[in-house]
């Protein structure tokens, strides 16, 4: 994997990967899921550009559908990607904080 | 969301995306409660799916080609218009500049730089006539290869074209001397022609430059649909 690419990661598909890390999701549950992990509504259209994005990376991957509803899982690529931002988020967050506590 | 306007929304897709993501697409929307902030996300993310799709696109897209994507979009009449004769401005400078000098340099003491000439002159002003006659034709083709995968209307590329193609043929290139044993004086007028048969002579040469520019455009438009049908 490119680690480069995390380079133009924003928000949304960060949050999609969050929120498959805790188990398959379709694309109902997983705005609900975001809303109560972080406050934020995803709009179906960015959710969806998000899920584009992901699945071509070959970082969530689809099930088969339910009815008309199709839920995605996160590969073991995926959760490498969400792992590694995440740490990198970690550091930054105590970096800042400390700064912060420093003033 | 009501069904009928769930479907609306997802036809502003392209079609790799929604023979893909249509179905799905759709019964979420029709799960949601149809909001006009929920419209507008949908109708934007479709726009962007345009411009740097997820299907049969590149994914992994440089954000600065995005950028350059989203000018087209926003300003087509700069992009299409205004740049390319700027470019053109550009090229007929540096190809009146290569007559000037060579004329100074290569050709001292005759009255005109178009005269019978030889040796090294031939290819010293065989890169300034080079310039000046391959210059709209590259351009047109720049146009035409940079407009035709975008998601932008016609217009512009069009306005862009005619305008490189009626400027090319009204071109011409004086040279004088102001200044009796003086320097050289290399200058430049944009006319049609003074007669009807001079008119319409110019619009037909300007007529075949459009066709010659246009194809490029013409191609990959038709290669862009024709991957989009299959």
């Amino acid at each position: 994997m490119d680690d480069s690419k995390l380079g133009h990661f924003s928000d949304p598909p960060m949050f999609v990967l969050a929120s498959l890390a805790h188990g398959p999701k379709h694309g109902h549950a997983m705005i609900e899921d975001i809303a109560r992990l972080c406050g934020t509504r995803l709009g179906p259209g960015t959710l969806y550009g998000a899920i584009a994005r992901l699945e071509q990376q070959g970082w969530i991957e689809p099930l088969p559908p339910e009815e008309r509803r199709r839920p995605y899982r996160i590969t073991a690529e995926g959760e490498r990607v969400l792992r590694a931002k995440l740490t990198t988020l970690r550091r930054f967050t105590k970096a800042g904080l400390g700064r912060l506590e420093a003033l | 969301m009501n069904p009928r306007l769930a479907h609306l929304l997802m036809r502003l897709y392209p079609r790799p995306w929604r023979e893909r993501y249509g179905a799905e697409f759709e019964a979420l929307l029709q799960t949601g409660r149809g909001d006009l902030r929920m419209a507008a996300n949908v109708v934007w993310s479709a726009l962007r799916e345009h411009l740097a799709p997820t299907r049969g696109g590149k994914i992994n897209q440089d954000p600065r080609s995005l950028r350059f994507q989203s000018w087209c979009v926003r300003a087509p009449w700069a992009m299409f218009g205004l740049a390319p004769l700027c470019l053109l401005a550009g090229a007929y400078f540096v190809a009146c500049f290569i007559l000037w000098s060579g004329w100074r340099l290569l050709l001292p003491g005759t009255n005109t730089p178009f005269v019978r000439i030889d040796g090294f002159a031939i290819y010293y002003f065989g890169v300034g006539r080079a310039v000046y006659y391959g210059a709209p034709i590259l351009i047109g083709w720049g146009i035409g290869l940079i407009a035709a995968p975008q998601s932008t209307t016609a217009l512009w590329p069009t306005v862009g074209l005619a305008l490189i193609a009626l400027i090319s043929v009204t071109a011409q290139v004086h040279a004088s001397h102001p200044v009796p044993g003086g320097a050289g004086h290399i200058s430049m007028d944009f006319a049609l022609g003074h007669s009807l048969q001079g008119i319409s002579s110019g619009l037909f040469h300007a007529l075949m430059i459009f066709s010659l520019m246009v194809l490029p455009y013409l191609m990959v438009r038709l290669q862009k649909a024709h991957s989009l049908s299959a």
